[in-house]
């Protein structure tokens, strides 16, 4: 077979000035002639293997694990759902209230799970983050309960004593569940930055129109994607 | 035509040229000899052997521009650090200047030239054929083992020597060739010179006695081995304090040698007549007189090699060698009148073995040379002894042997699969990462925490915009504090915590260099820098990477 120099160094993942030595010294079953190599492919492949490298040609790609999509929160709002007047006077009992409402969660085992998860890591710690916002979520993500991605924004009948950083009554939950700990981070990471910013606080505590939320979090997905 | 076997038949080829050059040697230092004979009864000629040095001198340093010495750390040199690759000059330099040097009556050996000249044959037919370095050390070790083997009629010393001194590497693949050239440059020998062994002896009965008395013998020639490579050494140093032009100092110390030549004529040129007497245990001169030509002779040597003359050390050990053991049989023979030891030959013989093998620090090649050159296999248990004991003794006082002294303190002593060679062999070029960020000293803090929020790497470079300058370094570790206090981020700049004071690497600087740096500083990674270009980052962990990739490529084959 024959590769251009630079193709082939990158078929073994190394720098070019190394291979270019590795074939002067002899160390390396190819050949330079001109700009490109020479080289038997089962050799090199047997070559590589016995020497802790990988090799593999351009046309065989290798298999790449398909970067996992990162959700916006408006494809996660949109899973989740926005749902308004959720009862209860405690914690658990709001708690109770939103998964029930909550639509996308598959089979009642999995409303339960989610349930008991939640409410698990509220008795660890409150999720209430302050300004009348608390975000309960499970503190693994729920791999195998077959729920998707999803956030769910859940306004309240009546404001809640959720125990939160600033002693605040809740008013609006967000229920975050993720499959996996990154994607819980990166969902959780975009919601903070909508948090931090007055104008969409003040529009929670008004208990906008669905349209007017979902509006709302594209803009804001808008500005993090070009980098904000 | 599969490679190894090509390069066993080039091996072959590369075996008989360096036999042919040993012969052609050996034939002008026998016609050098035959016609210088008839004048060694004049006084005056003590001169001789200055003029044969000078000429010798001016040759190698005006004729082909090439440095004296003996040529055997030159080729281990390049082996090491340019996969053996030589000029082809060297292929017949050392010759003439050897053979005028030896010719002329200087104490030095034809050996060192005939493996340089073995070597740059073998250097110069892998360029020929365009074959890789491996390959290229291969017949670079084809052509030294051929000469070798030619000169002394000694096909497993030439095999051994080159493993041990040359190559360094014990691998089938080199095995194989050499072997084949060994054998091509004895048969060469053999067919042209007839089929001689060098010194012939009677048969030796060797007992219990001899075996004991053999590891006195090492401790003798051991201490024989570090007085002449201290002489070899220190009669260069000394040399080179006088202020005098090269061939100059060469004619003094050749001239030096004649005098000593006038009384002790036995020092003279490579001495093998010497020798034969020796271990034919014909040699008159009693305990005194031997001593004293041990010191001559290292004497002669010294100021033929020190001080400009051009040969190799192997025959000197020799004759050293052989005076020394006939020394301790006189030795012994004087303390115990009665002891049955076996014959002074004998002695002369592991004498030469304890040598050689003291000198270069190279057991094998001491006792398969002495084997061969004496065809004496009933000696090999004190040969052995004495050998591997000489080595382990000059090891303890010298660590460095006589070929690769200079090697080790220029720190280019490089064998193979050694750490240094791999260190050696990796370049900067190859492990710098460039997948850095730049910032310009200008920078707000708070710009500048989006910048590492988007990168994966601990070190920012602060570079010049504008000319491209480097400026400074950025470590993460360091600005730690500020970067949680919200209050700094619109009133700091970069250019108020970047590190300007930094230690930087150069692309071209050696990679063993460089780790000494990191190790001594605490370093574990630093800046690549070349002409105030930021290039990009080594560090230790890349390195382990590269390291073990490059280890197993060396070694695994």
């Amino acid at each position: 077979m024959e590769l251009k120099l630079n193709e082939f160094a990158r078929c073994l993942q190394m720098p070019v000035t190394t291979i270019e030595r590795w074939i002067r010294q002899g160390r390396i079953p190819a050949k330079k002639i001109g700009d490109s190599c020479v080289f038997s492919d089962t050799a090199l492949k047997k070559w590589a293997r016995t020497h802790n490298l990988s090799f593999c040609l351009p046309d065989e790609k290798q298999e790449e694990k398909p970067d996992q999509k990162m959700e916006t929160l408006s494809e996660a709002i949109d899973r989740g759902g926005i749902y308004y007047d959720i009862a209860g006077d405690t914690v658990e009992q709001v708690i109770d209230s939103a998964v029930s409402a909550m639509q996308q969660l598959g089979s009642d085992t999995a409303r339960r799970v989610l349930y008991e998860s939640l409410v698990a890591r509220e008795q660890m710690m409150s999720t209430g983050i302050g300004n009348g916002v608390a975000v309960p979520h499970p503190r693994t993500p729920l791999s195998n309960s077959g729920i998707a991605d999803q956030m769910a924004a859940c306004f309240l009948e009546k404001p809640v004593d959720f125990k939160a950083v600033d002693k605040k009554p809740v008013h609006v939950l967000f229920v975050l569940v993720a499959t996996t700990a990154r994607q819980h981070l990166h969902l959780l990471s975009r919601l903070s930055f909508c948090l931090r910013d007055n104008s969409f606080l003040a529009l929670l505590s008004q208990r906008p129109e669905p349209e007017t939320l979902r509006n709302k979090m594209a803009e804001f997905d808008q500005r993090l994607n070009n980098g904000e | 035509m599969d490679d190894r076997l090509l390069l066993i038949a080039i091996g072959a080829l590369v075996g008989v040229c360096s036999g042919l050059a040993a012969v052609a040697l050996n034939t002008g230092l026998h016609f050098m000899a035959g016609a210088l004979s008839g004048l060694r009864t004049h006084w005056w000629l003590f001169v001789l052997p200055g003029i044969g040095a000078m000429l010798s001198s001016l040759f190698l340093e005006k004729g082909v521009r090439e440095g004296a010495g003996h040529g055997v750390p030159e080729v281990v040199y390049s082996v090491s650090r340019h996969g053996g690759l030589l000029r082809l000059r060297s292929a017949f330099s050392r010759l003439i200047s050897s053979c005028l040097t030896i010719g002329s009556g200087g104490s030095a050996g034809p050996e060192a030239p005939v493996v340089m000249s073995g070597a740059s044959i073998g250097s110069n037919v892998a360029q020929f054929f365009s074959l890789n370095e491996r390959q290229r050390i291969a017949l670079v070790g084809c052509g030294s083992a051929g000469a070798l083997a030619a000169i002394f009629n000694a096909p497993i010393a030439g095999l051994v020597f080159t493993i041990e001194i040359i190559v360094g590497e014990w691998s089938a693949r080199n095995i194989v060739p050499i072997a084949v050239a060994s054998v091509a440059g004895a048969q060469v020998s053999r067919l042209l010179q007839g089929k001689q062994i060098a010194f012939t002896h009677l048969r030796f009965e060797v007992g219990i006695t001899a075996t004991l008395a053999a590891i006195g013998l090492a401790v003798v020639t051991a201490l024989v081995s570090i007085a002449l490579t201290r002489a070899l050494r220190g009669s260069h140093h000394f040399s080179g304090k006088f202020p005098l032009p090269f061939w100059v100092r060469a004619f003094l110390g050749g001239c030096v040698v004649g005098a000593i030549g006038l009384m002790l004529p036995e020092v003279l040129g490579e001495g093998y007549h010497s020798i034969r007497q020796m271990v034919e245990g014909s040699f008159a001169p009693g305990l005194g007189l031997v001593l004293l030509l041990v010191a001559a002779k290292i004497a002669a040597t010294s100021f033929t090699l020190g001080w400009g003359g051009s040969g190799g050390i192997f025959a000197p050990c020799l004759v050293i060698g052989s005076f020394s053991g006939l020394m301790y049989h006189r030795f012994l023979e004087m303390l115990w009148p009665g002891l049955s030891l076996v014959n002074e030959g004998c002695f002369a013989l592991l004498g030469m073995a304890g040598l050689v093998s003291g000198i270069l620090q190279a057991p094998l090649t001491g006792i398969f040379l002495i084997v061969e050159i004496t065809g004496g296999y009933e000696t090999i248990l004190p040969l052995i002894l004495v050998s591997a004991l000489s080595t382990t003794i000059c090891h303890a006082w010298e660590p460095a042997s006589f070929y690769f002294r200079d090697l080790v303190e220029k720190g280019q002593y490089l064998r193979p699969r050694t750490d240094a060679k791999v260190l050696a062999d990796l370049s900067i070029a190859e492990l710098v990462e460039t997948d850095c960020k730049t910032v310009p000293r200008s920078m707000r803090l708070g710009e500048f925490i989006r910048v590492i929020q988007q990168s994966h790497r601990n070190y920012f470079p602060v570079v010049d915009p504008e000319t491209g300058q480097f400026e400074g370094m950025i470590h993460l570790d360091d600005i730690r504090p500020y970067l949680f206090d919200p209050l700094l981020y619109e009133t700091v700049f970069l250019e108020q915590i970047m590190e300007t004071d930094v230690e930087t690497v150069d692309i071209h600087d050696e990679l063993s260099g460089v780790l000494a740096r990191m190790d001594a500083k605490g370093l574990f990674s630093m800046p690549v820098v070349s002409a105030d270009r930021f290039i990009g980052m080594i560090s230790k962990a890349t390195l382990l990477d590269k390291y073990r990739n490059e280890l197993m490529v060396q070694t695994l084959h």
